[in-house]
């Protein structure tokens, strides 16, 4: 399960970051780490990129770049 | 991005803690109010360059406070002090070596724990800092409650809460600030511990380094550079030679051995896990969070059916306002260029100056100046309205919509509104360009803005449909304005495959921050300091490249128009043209001083089309206005243009707002309709809306991106995307022989 496979309003914890180099730090340095809690907000209309709730603020994503982001669904 | 090129501030440490001048670093987060806290302290006072070498803001300030004199700089919005970003590496670079005084770390109150990654981050420096709890009001609206005592407490800074919009705490700062700055040892940060390990790690490579005299470049604080090589920050490590690379491999051996080898994420878990701690131990929120503003706007603004509509209709209403304001300025300008010129052939003509000399004046210098102011009205609207969208946090939700569509020819979701606003004016698209963080999108955006069909192409069209399209004049309007997107997608995406090639497609991980009201001051600040920067620095070269072209135009002084070296010019660019359809040196002579800015072809065709028609003589003497008379009518154009520009913010539709001048010379649209077939016409006004941008747009080019590098692609790519869309055109035309 990844982070583009979530539903508007779904939470989900991050187990796995798939990314390597400028890429990995830029998610580390916003706060999109291993164990964090993460929940996705909105698609963009054109139905990408993807805007997520994290550590309390509101960061968007490519869906290419959150397919990296392994998650755990924690509700539904 | 990992640049090892590690003097990129190459300024020398002052000798500014002897002199009693206290040098101080503003460091934040982007979007936590760094900006509007910096005009709230220094206003007027700041003066706006570039770091040296990058084309990264870089705001400077001196003033006293309390009989202190204080250095200010303003480091680049950062989250981290990675190497990975331009904005990162001037931060960390600065601070390291330049080593200034006092820190200030502007934090937003209303997102602690990211905003505190960067301040563990900045303590490791040993640096005295002190944290300017930023936003504060708003945090307190909210209903958070922080206390600021127990972030003193625990990191060992001075902390002041702050509001720039309300004005609070600002004295309260800059008294923090001078008292660290007296006492720099007891106010010296707490080493933030990362856990035993980590540090254990950290000072292993210390001694390692130490006592096998691994050289060691001594401008960085020492702790600093345990922690980033024990972090393996690549361009730190570039630094030391392979042995030094290996000693440090082998201290972090059992933390490797312990955690894996993945020691960014491990360091980076660290801090966040100290910023954390800290959050949680000062921060107390309400038991139920209201549904925010914010929430409240994007769930209208970035509705799934509404968004784009919403947003398109957002786009176009500022497009046409950004316009309708500017315009009637510009006009005026215009007329006090008149008046100017005429007090100036007037006064040159008193003293006897030669014919050539007041003609140089007149149309070469004056004229050249002139262009530089026309264009200021413009630019200060389109750069007020951006920093505007920025300093809301609009632009990023732009970016956020049009992210998808933009991405397909390689651009990044804030290409879109640079782009857009080409339209109506290249030159202020290329300024805009900032807004992109990442390099290669500024270059990439910069070099699609030529293609939209800018506001000066429109009157050669207009001259040409006239002539030669007069029942469909719309529908080719239309097709041309739409080509020039067509082109920009098809170049969008050669540029992808080939400049840029095997480089990968820069992140787009971006904050959506919270809406807010940028201060009126910060804007015009802002807004007024872009304006400043292109007269002082584009308004040189645009001046020189006037004088070009009127020694093109004028010599040898009286020739015939054909023998003139714009002629030549003309002649010697003729066969390149042929093909195209315009192969006359006239047509080539005309193209060649639309270089200056598009419309100017149609002027220059006005005098050499049609010569014996209109007669050779300069027009009837205009009588010169008295100084008084000068005065009065730049004064009433003045009001005039005031009103008009009041009355543009009123009227929102409708597509007036570029002034269309009729062209009402009969001679031309008769020499045009002689030379031109309409298949030639439609073929020149392909060529004028791709060709070579104007060389207004070329300077920007090089203010923006520190040479000419830039510039010379662009001119070498349209020319070529150019040529060879009038090829096909022409010739494809020819050969189903339409409009021969």
């Amino acid at each position: 399960m990844d982070l583009s496979m979530l539903k508007p309003g779904n939470r989900a914890r991050i187990t796995s970051i798939g990314v390597a180099g400028p890429l990995k730090r830029r998610l580390m340095d916003m706060g999109v780490l291993v164990g964090e809690e993460i929940k996705l907000v909105k698609i963009a209309p054109l139905g990408d990129p993807v805007e997520v709730d994290i550590k309390s603020y509101r960061l968007s994503l490519r869906k290419s770049e959150a397919q990296a982001i392994g998650v755990e669904v924690l509700d539904v | 991005m990992s640049d090892s090129n590690t003097t990129v501030i190459a300024r020398k440490p002052s000798a500014a803690v002897s002199t009693g001048k206290l040098r101080v670093a503003f460091a934040g987060n982007p979007n936590s109010g760094k900006s509007t806290l910096i005009n709230a302290i220094a206003g007027t006072r700041l003066h706006v360059g570039n770091w040296p070498g990058v084309t990264v803001e870089m705001k400077e300030a001196s003033f006293t406070h309390n009989g202190h004199r204080i250095d200010l700089v303003d480091l680049p919005g950062t989250y981290s002090l990675s190497p990975y970003s331009q904005e990162e590496v001037i931060a960390a670079d600065y601070l390291a070596k330049e080593k200034p005084d006092v820190i200030v770390n502007v934090v937003d109150a209303t997102n602690l724990e990211r905003n505190l990654y960067l301040t563990v981050q900045l303590l490791e420096l040993g640096i005295p800092t002190v944290i300017a709890l930023n936003i504060h009001d708003e945090a307190e609206k909210k209903g958070y409650r922080i206390d600021t005592k127990g972030i003193e407490k625990s990191l060992g800074v001075t902390v002041v809460a702050t509001s720039a919009v309300r004005k609070t705490g600002l004295d309260e700062l800059l008294d923090a600030v001078v008292s660290t700055a007296d006492d720099p040892e007891r106010h010296k940060p707490h080493d933030v511990s990362y856990g035993p390990d980590i540090d254990q790690a950290a000072n292993n490579v210390l001694e390692r380094l130490g006592s096998e005299l691994a050289p060691v470049p001594d401008e960085y604080p020492l702790r600093w550079l345990a922690i980033r090589l024990v972090e393996q920050d690549e361009r730190i490590s570039g630094l030391f030679d392979e042995r030094t690379v290996r000693i440090v491999q082998d201290a972090t051996e059992h933390l490797r051995s312990a955690h894996g080898s993945d020691l960014e994420s491990l360091v980076a878990d660290a801090r966040y896990a100290v910023a954390n701690g800290v959050a949680h131990q000062v921060l107390k929120k309400p038991a139920t969070a209201k549904v925010e503003l914010t929430e409240k706007i994007d769930s209208v603004v970035l509705n799934r059916f509404w968004g784009i509509p919403i947003f398109l209709a957002a786009m176009w209403f500022l497009f046409k306002l950004t316009f309708d304001i500017s315009t009637p300025f510009m006009d005026w300008m215009d007329t006090v260029i008149g008046v100017v010129s005429a007090w100036a052939g007037a006064g040159l003509a008193a003293i006897g100056a030669s014919e050539w000399i007041s003609s140089l004046v007149i149309d070469g210098i004056i004229a050249g100046v002139g262009t530089v102011f026309v264009f200021l009205p413009i630019i200060l609207a389109m750069m007020f309205f951006v920093t505007l969208l920025e300093g809301t946090g609009y632009m990023a939700r732009a970016a956020f919509i049009m992210d998808r569509a933009m991405r397909s020819i390689g651009l990044h979701g804030k290409s879109f509104i640079p782009l857009l606003m080409g339209f109506g004016c290249n030159v202020p698209s290329i300024y805009a360009t900032r807004t992109l963080e990442n390099p290669k999108d500024k270059v990439l955006t910069a070099l699609l803005v030529p293609y939209m069909s800018c506001g000066a192409r429109l009157p050669v069209y207009v001259l040409f449909t006239a002539a030669f399209f007069a029942t469909n004049q719309g529908t080719v309007l239309w097709s041309l304005y739409v080509l020039g997107i067509v082109v920009a997608m098809i170049m969008g995406l050669i540029f992808k495959r080939t400049l840029f090639r095997g480089e990968p497609a820069p992140a787009f991980v971006m904050e959506l921050p919270p809406y807010r009201m940028p201060s009126f001051k910060s804007l015009m600040i802002h807004t007024w300091e872009k304006g400043r920067h292109f007269v002082v620095k584009a308004g040189t070269w645009i001046l020189l490249a006037s004088i070009v072209v009127w020694v093109l135009y004028s010599l040898p002084w009286g020739a015939e128009k054909h023998d003139t070296l714009l002629g030549r010019t003309g002649q010697a660019v003729a066969p390149v043209l042929a093909p195209l359809g315009f192969g006359d040196w006239q047509a080539g002579a005309s193209l060649v001083t639309g270089v200056v800015a598009k419309e100017v072809v149609v002027s220059t065709m006005g005098e050499i089309y049609a010569p014996a028609a209109v007669g050779e003589e300069p027009a009837e003497e205009e009588a010169v206005p008295t100084f008084g008379e000068g005065v009065t009518e730049i004064a009433t154009g003045l009001v005039t243009a005031v009103g008009d520009s009041a009355m543009g913010v009123l009227s929102s539709v409708g597509i007036t707002s570029i002034a269309v001048e009729e062209p009402g010379d009969d001679g031309l649209l008769g020499s045009l309709k002689g030379t031109f077939s309409p298949l030639s016409a439609f073929a020149f006004m392909v060529f004028v809306l791709l060709y070579v941008p104007c060389m207004i747009v070329l300077v920007a080019m090089r203010q923006e991106f520190g040479s000419w590098k830039w510039a010379g692609v662009s001119v070498a790519t349209t020319f070529a995307a150019a040529w060879v869309v009038t090829f096909i055109v022409y010739q494809g035309g020819s050969l189903l022989g339409i409009g021969v």
